[in-house]
């Protein structure tokens, strides 16, 4: 069996590849690129001297400036390594250690309940469109390439001692709706306690008209793509979720993310893929329109992704939406910025370009929707 | 889309078939022979007809022998087997007229299409199987002093590495690229182009025809014709034959999912992929309907230690490799 060693090439390599349409030039940029990478990795063994003293110097850095917590805690972070090789998607490893028909233990103390477990339709292939263009597909998916976060938006009760029959009477409610509606895949609960809903084999009726991207491709209504993962809780309302909820949404992030391979940049919040196809307008849904905890629960600062449906479909968005982040994404500049160059680039205004990118959606919305009928009748 | 060596090929050599891929206009096109020959004895007027119809054959010590796509059909009207240069993936050392006949086979192949000087062609060649180090060398530098002297020039790529090139552009050329075809399995799993593993595993379609022949006592020859043309997994058998190949159909793809759990649980230095990865099944002997379900059946039993996104048949299983190896050359030059 032959074996070669791992080149980790700079993160820009994929989404610039991603982008080139002609498979052959898309294979020998790639092939340029991976080269490259093996030849610069080469380089600094010519002066391992200085390599081993900059490295001393970092690791001594790391040491230095490493946060408080003990080894469990630094390696549930991922701060394991001062190896400049650490990869650079760090995927947790957990794994099932015990279940009965009433609950699942995992590895990292994620413990699910199924007492509100329920099946739906099964998860269907989902189509995955060219970064590129065109109308066609250039592939499908199976398994789900992220996590959408929601809130449940439902009746809350002060989260007070004396409240506490309100808060159980509240949530008992809430996953009966849930499981009724299936909702989400799974629901975090006031308290923490982690429910599973609807199946991870099946599709949740979580995000409806909705988009996002990654360097593989464009995904259009994530229902079939993304896992739904719900906070009992109100957008703007004061206790919009409790510690208890976010640790444990950290260590079910966690749990998904070991399960199916699922990158960071794929793990958003319904605002940040929620669209209005009436009005071209992103935004239909705001809840986690701002706030969302990202660092609680173990990931980057997705607000800080360019928005997909913006530079892929040339969706905008208004000052009510605006209103909702409270404060703006950086994911918002970024998109824009990346029309206006992309038009420039194409030699048009960028309200053409906009038009040119819509005029796609609604050639993939309409074939989409046709399907449906198909599957539907 | 315009690549400056449009004349390079692609060609993959394959135990049971020699297949060749160009580039034309914004299309692939290929030709493929059988990679087999049967001889028969000469006779002036033999040679006339085969003459006269543009059979491709050489005479050779009072032989006259058929080569490529014919040689089936006259195998089947003398009650003959048909030889083969290649086994197990490899030439085979103990067919004495194993580089002759693929010279003879890629020499009608090359025919119509003159060779530019120093065209780039690049070959496939099998991985080394798992079980075993066996050398690949003889058959990779035989084939390329081959090419060389026909006015190529030859560049190698592995058949999985090339199931790769063919069908996984849409995740960046990273996934497992799996060529079922009639000596050999070949298996590579690439990281955006680059090959990481790659080995073989010597049970596929020869073995399943030999097997089933032994069993039913009919022709291996005759068995490869009824796998090709009406098997299929649905779990009924219209009879002997083809309940034999259900089992040696079964035990081959057992098999190749043992070995891929094995080979990819005995690598430590897996890339850490941020996504699952897609898995292509190729070959000819992935053709039979039913057999991507039953293989992925088998492999969702195991604990296999990469999360797998989909599995799925290439679009065009019988050409695929020689696509793969037409798209690596186009894109080195």
């Amino acid at each position: 069996m032959a074996r070669s060693p791992i080149l980790e090439p700079p993160e820009w390599v994929e989404m610039r590849a991603a982008r080139i349409a002609d498979p052959v030039e898309r294979l020998g940029f790639l092939r340029r690129q991976m080269h490259e990478t093996r030849e610069r990795k080469a380089r600094p063994a010519r002066h391992w001297r200085g390599a081993l003293l900059a490295a001393g110097l970092a690791a001594m850095m790391i040491i230095i400036s490493l946060p408080a917590g003990t080894a469990e805690t630094f390696a549930r972070r991922g701060v394991v390594s001062a190896e400049s090789s650490a990869p650079r998607v760090w995927l947790p490893r957990v794994w099932l250690v015990d279940k009965s028909d009433s609950s699942e233990l995992y590895s990292n103390g994620l413990r699910i309940d199924l007492t509100f477990a329920v099946s739906n339709r099964p998860r269907s292939r989902f189509p995955i469109f060219s970064l590129a263009g065109g109308p066609k597909p250039q592939g499908e998916g199976r398994a789900p390439v992220g996590i959408v976060y929601h809130t449940t938006e439902s009746n809350l009760a002060p989260f007070e001692e004396e409240e506490n029959h309100r808060l159980q009477r509240l949530g008992r409610n809430l996953m009966e709706w849930v499981r009724q509606d299936r909702s989400y895949h799974y629901v975090i609960d006031r308290f923490g306690r982690v429910y599973r809903v609807v199946k991870e084999s099946d599709a949740a009726n979580h995000v409806g008209m909705s988009i996002w991207a990654d360097s593989r491709g464009v995904y259009v209504n994530l229902n079939d793509s993304f896992l739904g993962v719900s906070f009992e809780g109100q957008t703007g309302a004061v206790d919009e979720v409790t510690p208890a909820q976010i640790s444990a949404g950290n260590v079910l992030t966690e749990m998904l993310r070991s399960r199916y391979g699922i990158a960071t940049e794929n793990c958003v919040t319904h605002a940040q893929v929620s669209v209005n196809p009436q009005n071209m307008r992103i935004g239909e849904h705001t809840d986690w329109a701002g706030k969302f905890p990202f660092a609680g629960v173990g990931l980057p600062d997705n607000y800080s992704i360019p928005v997909a449906s913006m530079f892929v479909f040339g969706f905008d968005y208004d000052s009510v939406f605006l209103r909702a982040t409270g404060t703006r994404w950086r994911g918002l500049d970024l998109a824009e910025l990346r029309v206006a160059r992309e038009a420039a680039a194409e030699g048009l205004e960028t309200r053409q370009y906009r038009a040119m990118l819509q005029h796609r959606y609604k050639d993939i919305a309409s074939a989409l929707k046709e399907k449906s009928g198909e599957v539907n009748q | 889309m315009n690549h400056g060596s449009q004349s390079a090929l692609g060609l993959d050599v394959g135990t049971s078939r020699i297949v060749i891929a160009r580039r034309a206009e914004d299309d692939f096109r290929y030709e493929s022979q059988l990679n087999a020959f049967v001889a028969i004895p000469y006779s002036k007027i033999t040679e006339g007809v085969l003459e006269r119809e543009g059979i491709p054959h050489t005479v050779q010590l009072g032989q006259i022998i058929v080569h490529g796509n014919e040689s089936e059909k006259f195998a089947g009207l003398l009650n003959a087997e048909t030889r083969r240069p290649m086994t197990g993936g490899l030439l085979d050392a103990r067919e004495p007229d194993s580089l002759s006949m693929i010279r003879e086979i890629l020499t009608t192949m090359f025919a119509g299409h003159r060779a530019e000087k120093r065209q780039k062609v690049c070959f496939t060649v099998p991985a080394a199987p798992l079980a075993a180090g066996g050398s690949l060398t003889y058959h990779e530098a035989t084939l390329r002093q081959l090419l060389t002297d026909l006015n190529y020039e030859p560049v190698s790529i592995n058949e999985g590495l090339a199931i790769v090139y063919s069908e996984l552009e849409s995740s960046n050329y990273t996934g497992i690229g799996i060529s079922c075809g009639g000596g050999l399995c070949n298996v590579c799993l690439a990281y955006l182009s680059v090959p990481i593993i790659s080995f073989s595993i010597p049970k596929a379609g020869d073995y399943i025809d030999s097997s089933a022949a032994s069993v039913t006592g009919e022709r291996a020859n005759r068995i490869r014709l009824t796998k090709e043309d009406s098997f299929h997994f649905n779990g009924f058998f219209a009879d002997k034959v083809h309940q034999v190949l259900g089992v040696y159909y079964d035990d081959m793809i057992r098999s190749l999912v043992t070995a891929l759990k094995e080979a990819f649980t005995r690598t430590s230095n897996l890339p850490k992929f941020n996504r699952p990865i897609p898995m292509v099944l190729s070959g000819g002997t992935a053709l039979p309907p039913g057999f991507r379900d039953r293989f992925e059946k088998l492999l969702w039993e195991q604990d296999f230690p990469v999360t797998v996104s989909d599995i799925r048949l290439a679009q065009n299983p019988l050409h695929s490799t020689a696509k793969g190896a037409l798209v690596c050359a186009l894109s080195d030059s």
